[in-house]
């Protein structure tokens, strides 16, 4: 490095930093973000619901049922997959996968006997993607009679913080998958989601499909800008479910994550994807 | 004791094909008795092996045999005269004591949710319930029977047992049958319930402002969760892992002592494993007894905290009196040792957070002790002032290793306690318990 090199280096150091600092302190006089933007729906001559879809802008007027009134789980699947066929009709090529539409009985817990059972539903028990529960290690059977057997398996050698059971793989796996089936509950539950006309997520997404969680981060015409999944779960609690946002970090919010992500398991990381 | 041996070879036959199976047909595993809040479905299914679920009938010759102290050499010690039920399942005392009031060296610990222990006794030196029941009536300090065979002899000339026996098990008195029914009371004392129970499960108003904030700190700065974590799905607070943390470091010179050792223990004899971790100097070894591993000298299983309040002294030789002693010692990072485990640092608490600390551990006894833990609380607040384990300078850094401190969270911002999620501690309704698993 020349001289006259280490003499250029030194003032666009200085720029750099004096860059770094504007940076920095500009978020403090930045004016407040734009509201985001609503889908505001036709309003009905007879005063009936309209109910909106998430791309905001279909929407549709449900007869017989007037604008504050909450519908009854079968009046909103009935609603909710003709604004579906509506949609698919105005977007034939849009990227949607066909699934067999929510059946009423979802309504029910999953837990009530009578509810067939969701389709791609992991069992509590089942193990998460990619943990093959190992034999051996330290667990039930690794009391002294059980050492010499063991003298070459997983034992607590080395360190303590290596030697995972079973015992330990299978508890794991109940506590992800509780998580997993809290969020199938809310998910499928209009009250848990705090909307006001009876519409729950796996009206449009049973199942959980074509939410495609996978894509995110990515850029949402509706918001004007780039979401992530958190994001557009609050834009359909705020548009089609006519509910308010759930803080990024409420239970609820964080269980539907865990729900949405585990029913795409295996499917390809794609952020950005249309 | 060449019969258990065959016994134990088709339990772990039994047990394999309970775990093995991801998701055994219901069937195959009936359901469990109505678990209260705090006590977990799956632990349950992981702990009770199919066959080894408790009948009423086999409970009720359990808790009898458990109370019996003609299962003793000299008719005076019972399993429950160091797992006294009223006492929350242990004695109170330091040291454990047998016939002729021997002391043997490790405290006894306690056995609610013992059944959920993937090992007993604090080195884990059995793997099941039945094959611990078996080992103190022999040992020579604690009930000093000779022999399985004199037990037996002993039980099958009670008029009472011999036809009790005949009824649960069809069968005569026999040793297994023994452990099994004691076994199976065992297994009936889950506990949960408590105050903190109520807490998670939305009560805001269950826990105090202090009590909250040592449950932040639980999962923060105190870090007792790295070994102690808690979630619905395994509530018992305990990893069921063993470590060194240096209880017994300043009595012992464990590299001598593991030396020693290392010629003496005859790996997989139970029996001479009991002998030496009840009479012997070598019980300060600790899970090395049973493995012969070097990195478990001195390492003893991470104790269950629920009830921690009432099954005092603490550790495995009962050394620490109260709670405020537990927080001192892992305040300062524990007794250096050759093999003291990794995550033994010190914490830097303050008195106000220990106090918070004390104060949650209290808030996880089953509330059926409501009695006896308010007594012991008094009781161990009364020596808050007497604190043998406290090293404030090297606690706060001021000498000896500084250690790498956890950050001190700022609450307003991101509670510790919040991060991820603790589950739904309602219990599963029979019920649900159908569908597959």
């Amino acid at each position: 490095m020349t001289l006259r090199m280490k003499l250029l280096v030194v003032p666009c150091a200085a720029l750099s930093f004096a860059g770094g600092v504007a940076l920095a302190t500009s978020p403090a006089t930045k004016p407040p973000p734009e509201p985001l933007p609503k889908h505001v729906v036709p309003a009905s001559k007879d005063g009936n619901l309209v109910l909106g879809l998430c791309d905001g802008e279909t929407s549709l007027e449900v007869e017989g049922v007037k604008d504050g009134q909450k519908l009854t789980r079968e009046q909103a699947v009935r609603a909710t997959s003709k604004l579906m066929d509506d949609w698919r009709k105005k977007n034939p090529d849009a990227l949607w996968d066909d699934v067999p539409g929510p059946a009423l009985a979802q309504a029910t817990p999953p837990d009530a006997k009578k509810s067939p059972p969701p389709a791609p539903q992991p069992n509590p028990g089942s193990k998460p993607a990619g943990s093959a529960v190992q034999p051996g290690g330290v667990g039930a059977q690794s009391g002294a009679k059980a050492v010499p057997k063991q003298e070459q398996v997983n034992l607590q050698t080395g360190h303590t913080y290596g030697a995972y059971s079973e015992r330990d793989e299978q508890v794991w796996a109940d506590s992800t998958q509780a998580f997993v089936k809290e969020g199938h509950r809310v998910f499928h539950d209009a009250e848990a989601l705090g909307g006001t006309v009876g519409v729950s997520c796996d009206m449009c997404h049973p199942d959980a499909a074509n939410t495609h969680p996978e894509t995110y981060p990515k850029y949402q015409v509706q918001l004007g800008r780039v979401a992530l999944l958190r994001d557009m779960i609050n834009w359909c609690i705020e548009n089609p479910l006519r509910g308010k946002p759930l803080a990024d970090g409420d239970p609820k919010m964080r269980a539907m994550e865990a729900y949405i992500y585990a029913q795409r398991k295996g499917t390809k990381l794609e952020y950005g994807k249309h | 004791m060449r019969l258990p041996s065959g016994v134990v070879t088709v339990l772990a036959v039994v047990l394999n094909t309970g775990v093995g199976h991801a998701a055994p047909t219901p069937s195959q595993a009936s359901p469990p008795p109505p678990l209260p809040p705090g006590v977990s479905a799956t632990l349950w299914r992981l702990a009770v092996p199919p066959g080894s679920e408790p009948t009423p009938e086999k409970v009720a010759l359990g808790e009898k045999l458990f109370r019996e102290k003609r299962l003793s050499a000299d008719n005076t010690v019972a399993c429950m005269t160091c797992h006294e039920p009223e006492l929350g399942f242990t004695d109170g005392k330091a040291l454990s004591e047998g016939i002729g009031n021997q002391k043997v060296t490790r405290n006894s610990p306690t056995v609610l949710n013992a059944l959920f222990n993937a090992t007993q006794f604090w080195d884990g030196r059995a793997g099941t319930l039945e094959d611990q029941a078996k080992l103190p009536i022999l040992n020579p300090r604690e009930m000093g029977m000779p022999s399985p065979e004199a037990v037996v002899q002993k039980v099958r000339a009670i008029p009472e047992y011999a036809a009790e026996f005949k009824k649960v098990f069809g069968r005569e008195v026999n040793y297994d049958d023994l452990a099994a029914a004691i076994a199976a009371f065992e297994r009936m004392q889950f506990s949960g319930s408590a105050r903190f129970d109520k807490f998670i499960t939305g009560d805001a108003k269950a826990l105090t402002a202090s009590e909250k904030n040592g449950w932040a700190l639980f999962n923060g700065k105190a870090r007792c969760n790295s070994c102690h974590a808690g979630n619905a799905v395994s509530p018992l607070f305990s990893d069921q892992k063993f470590h060194n943390i240096g209880v017994a470091a300043h009595k012992q010179d464990f590299v001598t002592l593991a030396r020693k050792g290392v010629q003496v223990v005859r790996t997989g004899d139970e029996k001479q494993i009991d002998e030496l971790a009840l009479q012997t100097e070598f019980s300060e070894l600790g899970r090395f007894l049973v493995t012969k591993q070097e990195n478990d000298v001195g390492s003893f299983k991470t104790p269950t905290l629920r009830n921690a309040g009432i099954t005092g002294p603490y550790m495995h030789d009962g050394s620490l009196t109260t709670l405020w002693d537990v927080m001192d010692h892992y305040n300062k990072g524990g007794v250096p040792n050759p093999f003291l485990d990794g995550g033994m640092q010190r914490l830097g608490l303050t008195e106000p957070e220990v106090d918070d600390l004390v104060a949650f551990l209290f808030a996880l006894t089953d509330t059926k002790f409501d009695k006896l833990n308010k007594e012991q609380l008094a009781k161990q607040r009364a020596r808050r002032n007497n604190r043998p384990e406290r090293d404030t300078e090297v606690a706060m850094g001021k000498k000896g290793n500084l250690g790498d401190l956890a950050p001190n969270p700022d609450l307003n911002v991101k509670n510790p306690a919040d991060l991820g999620i603790y589950g739904d501690v309602t219990p599963v309704a029979p019920s649900t318990q159908s569908k597959p698993r």
